[in-house]
């Protein structure tokens, strides 16, 4: 038999699964544009229908629907477009990185119109000048000053570049934190999902949450979400919590190693240290991830975390390597050689003052026209930080040896004041193919080969990033398309719900009515 | 595919950011008349402007050498002109003197001129340019020749000025070839003979050879001088065209066409101001607009 309020109850569940669904859809319109949510929705499922098939059904014809219930809220969400945004993010994130370590660096040698190779060009025009004018107290002069100009041109980007490693050996300590903050987060995230999952619910925004989580995890480091699901009553839909491993850049797992262990809630710590272990101040070594250290050559996890040490410093093979130290180890050889030939030349000729004192200073050795501030070691390094013009050649002009030496009547040596042949020669040092490094090169065509291998660098870091990202956009374009908030949906949708709660409780009216009738209306016959 | 809001936001924004660096792009192109500002944006571009640059500089500093050159070479030939001058008036005076029918003081007089000449002959020696003395080798700082305590510079070392890459001109005479110890000798030895009464215009005749001797010395140091002078106004022809080149090459490669920038600022600007009205009407209307 059917109860007498079966109508009654049908219409009290559409009411209250359709406005189930009005809720979904007001939080749906409140977070259209919370970074990280997925759309919700409410699964509606008919009740079962009456009367169960069984021995004793009562004979009514077919089965009588009971109505609706909301059968569980569920985001949308493609998990498969996570996964390949993730890939991507973190390429993203290391060429972005890098870019920006390039970019900074190029800003400091910008050479196009008002960089060293001016200055270099610049002090050649002065040992010019002075080989035309060798007696002119103000040739002189103007090459003394081009000199400290060329010194302290070089001084100056060292020194920025230097300031601007300093920069990002702090970044790199907060970009550390951050991904240790993340995982903390993460795993906390974690414990709160799988409390809530086992009792058959689906905590949607807390995954949309964790999700975004893993986002941002994913620019530092290339990483892989497993899922472990959590037990106990758990929907089928229930994602579990997460348990994150280290990618190389192959996309394989590196070294076994686990960020964030999902089944024991117990995540690793992430430390970037350098030799001595403590505060970071050295080239990085190792970066430790819970117990395990990887040495930095065989951290192959794409990521921006990569790109940073990579920018900064790091050691290989017991060298030092990274953008900055390449290029100050570059400037350092760079000055280092053309100094050693061009005091060599400088100190081989004459200068006014030997000229006039007849024979040479410092015991025949002659003056250096440049020379190293205390603190530079003496080898190549920190040549081009150091470089300065030499006292003495500082406290006077006349000691700049512009002419060479040539024997007199009885065959000593001797100089005149009119030669400027031995600038001639220093000039000459410019365009001299020199040993640098390893590298037979004029000094121009050093100094243009650091900055066009630079220049193609930063190029290539540009388009990379430009590349990633785009393809990191169209993915994530596809993630919006199945995930984001279309008001103009929701307002439909909204529509949708309000008149089928209105009808609804225009039926309960009418069940209403019907019940009246029975009730008020019947047995009252003749009165 | 589903389109949302928050998709045409996101994406309306991406684009106009792209457009907007365009319109960055022609602007600093068009405000530094570059085609680049950063190497990066053209490593082939700035490298070569490097070079060029380079290069420019160095024509230019060749041809601020070679101001100096002339300014040696010309002093030099006005100093061997008159110089020359100086000897052809010994030249007459000692023909003069040679004929015998002057008197004592007559060839006193004479004797005086040709002190003077000789004197005059030690000033062209000591000539100065750019407060130098131009006849005395690289020894440019001392007189070469003071004729009080009999000195006599014997430095013959070259001056060099580089006009070329690695050509290096000597712009200086040889002053033992003209103003030599030997000419001023025989120069006094002509003023000693005048003076003395017991000369005879056989032995003043014979002086003439030497005169001529050094005559002819002055002229084809002169000549020489002449030639290298050549020389230098081919090497300063070619520096010219070398400098004419070099600025060309440096602006093709590196300097942005204004009507072609203009051009395709004034068609980006266009885009952007498409996509901001189209931008505007996209994202303002909502199905919110058409419910009551």
């Amino acid at each position: 038999m059917i109860s007498t309020f079966h109508g009654l109850e049908t219409m009290r569940r559409a009411l209250s699964t359709q406005q189930a669904a009005l809720y979904t859809t007001g939080h749906n319109i409140a977070n259209a544009n919370t970074p990280g949510y997925s759309r919700q929705r409410v699964n509606f499922t008919q009740t079962e229908a009456f009367p169960n098939p069984a021995f004793n059904k009562p004979g009514i014809p077919g089965q009588l629907g009971t109505g609706v219930k909301a059968g569980e809220i569920q985001r949308v969400r493609d998990s498969f477009l996570d996964l390949q945004f993730r890939g991507q993010n973190a390429k993203v994130g290391y060429w972005s990185t890098k870019y920006g370590a390039l970019e900074r660096m190029e800003d400091v040698m910008n050479e196009l119109d008002n960089g060293n190779a001016k200055v270099i060009n610049q002090f050649w025009q002065a040992l010019e000048d002075v080989s035309a004018n060798p007696e002119d107290a103000g040739a002189r002069a103007v090459l003394q000053q081009r000199g400290v100009a060329l010194a302290e041109a070089f001084n100056h980007t060292y020194e920025s570049i230097e300031t601007i490693q300093r920069d990002y050996r702090d970044q790199i300590g907060v970009e550390n934190s951050r991904v240790n903050s993340l995982l903390n987060q993460i795993n906390e995230l974690n414990k709160q999902i799988a409390s809530v999952e086992v009792h058959g619910l689906l905590p949607n925004d807390l995954y949309d949450k964790r999700d975004l989580l893993v986002d941002e995890l994913s620019h530092y480091m290339n990483i892989e979400v497993e899922r472990v699901p959590s037990g106990g009553n758990t929907k089928e839909m229930a994602e579990g919590r997460y348990t994150i491993h280290l990618l190389d850049n192959n996309g394989q797992r590196l070294n076994d190693i686990v960020l964030l262990d999902g089944s024991t809630f117990e995540y690793n710590q992430v430390t970037v240290t350098d030799a001595d272990g403590g505060q970071l101040d050295g080239p990085v070594t190792e970066i430790i991830i819970g117990g395990t250290a990887i040495a930095f050559e065989n951290f192959t996890s794409t990521g921006s975390l990569k790109a940073m040490i990579e920018a900064y410093g790091y050691m290989e093979g017991g060298e030092v390597k990274g953008i900055y130290n390449d290029m100050m180890r570059n400037l350092d050889t760079m000055i280092a050689v053309f100094v050693e030939e061009f005091n060599n030349v400088h100190s081989s000729g004459w200068s006014l003052s030997e000229i006039h004192a007849g024979e040479k200073a410092n015991g025949g050795a002659g003056y250096n026209f440049f020379e190293f501030s205390d603190g530079h070691g003496g080898g190549v390094q920190g040549s081009a930080k150091y470089l300065k013009v030499s006292a003495e050649v500082m406290s006077s002009t006349d000691n700049i040896a512009a002419a060479r030496e040539v024997l007199d009547g009885n065959g000593n040596p001797i100089a005149y004041a009119g030669d400027g042949s031995n600038a001639l020669n220093l000039a000459e040092v410019k365009d001299a193919q020199l040993n640098y490094g390893g590298q037979t090169a004029s000094l121009d065509s050093f100094y243009q080969g650091i900055i066009g291998r630079m220049a193609v660098n930063v190029s290539e870091a540009n388009s990379m990033t430009n590349n990633y990202q785009s393809l990191a956009n169209s993915i994530n374009e596809r993630r919006l398309a199945v995930s984001s908030v279309s008001l103009d949906e929701e307002l439909a949708n909204m529509i949708q719900f309000q008149h089928a709660y209105n009808a609804a409780a225009r039926n309960l009216t009418a069940v209403d009515e019907m019940l009246d009738t029975i009730i008020n209306g019947m047995g009252r016959v003749g009165r | 595919m589903r389109v949302t809001q928050s998709m045409i936001s996101t994406s309306t924004l991406r684009h106009l950011n792209t457009s907007m660096s365009q319109l960055k792009l022609y602007q600093d192109q068009l405000s530094t008349g570059k085609k680049i500002t950063r190497p990066s944006q053209d490593p082939v571009v700035a490298m070569n402007g490097m070079r060029y640059r380079t290069q420019l500089v160095e024509v230019q500093q060749f041809k601020r050498n070679l101001g100096e050159a002339y300014n040696w070479m010309d002093s030099a030939d006005s100093a061997l002109n008159d110089t020359t001058g100086a000897l052809q008036r010994l030249r007459e005076l000692t023909v003069q003197a040679s004929n015998d029918t002057y008197e004592e003081g007559q060839r006193e007089n004479i004797a005086e001129e040709v002190r003077q000449l000789k004197e005059h002959l030690e000033s062209l020696a000591n000539t100065r340019s750019n407060n130098k003395y131009i006849f005395n080798g690289t020894n440019t700082t001392n007189k070469p020749v003071n004729l009080e305590n009999d000195t006599f510079s014997t430095n013959s070392h070259p001056v060099e000025l580089e006009l070329l890459k690695g050509v290096k001109i000597p712009v200086n005479v040889n002053p033992q070839n003209v103003f030599s110890e030997q000419m001023f000798n025989d120069i006094q030895q002509l003023e000693n003979m005048l003076r003395d009464e017991n000369t005879t215009a056989e032995e003043l005749s014979a002086m003439l050879d030497t005169l001529d001797g050094h005559i002819n010395n002055t002229v084809n140091e002169r000549a020489a001088l002449g030639a290298r002078v050549n020389r230098v106004e081919m090497i300063d022809q070619r520096l010219q065209d070398q400098e004419v080149l070099a600025t060309r090459i440096m602006s093709d490669n590196e300097d942005a066409d204004l009507a072609e920038v203009i051009t395709q600022l004034l068609t980006q600007e266009n885009v952007h101001r498409a996509a901001l009205a189209s931008s505007s009407r996209i994202i303002q209307p909502s199905l919110l607009d058409f419910l009551r």
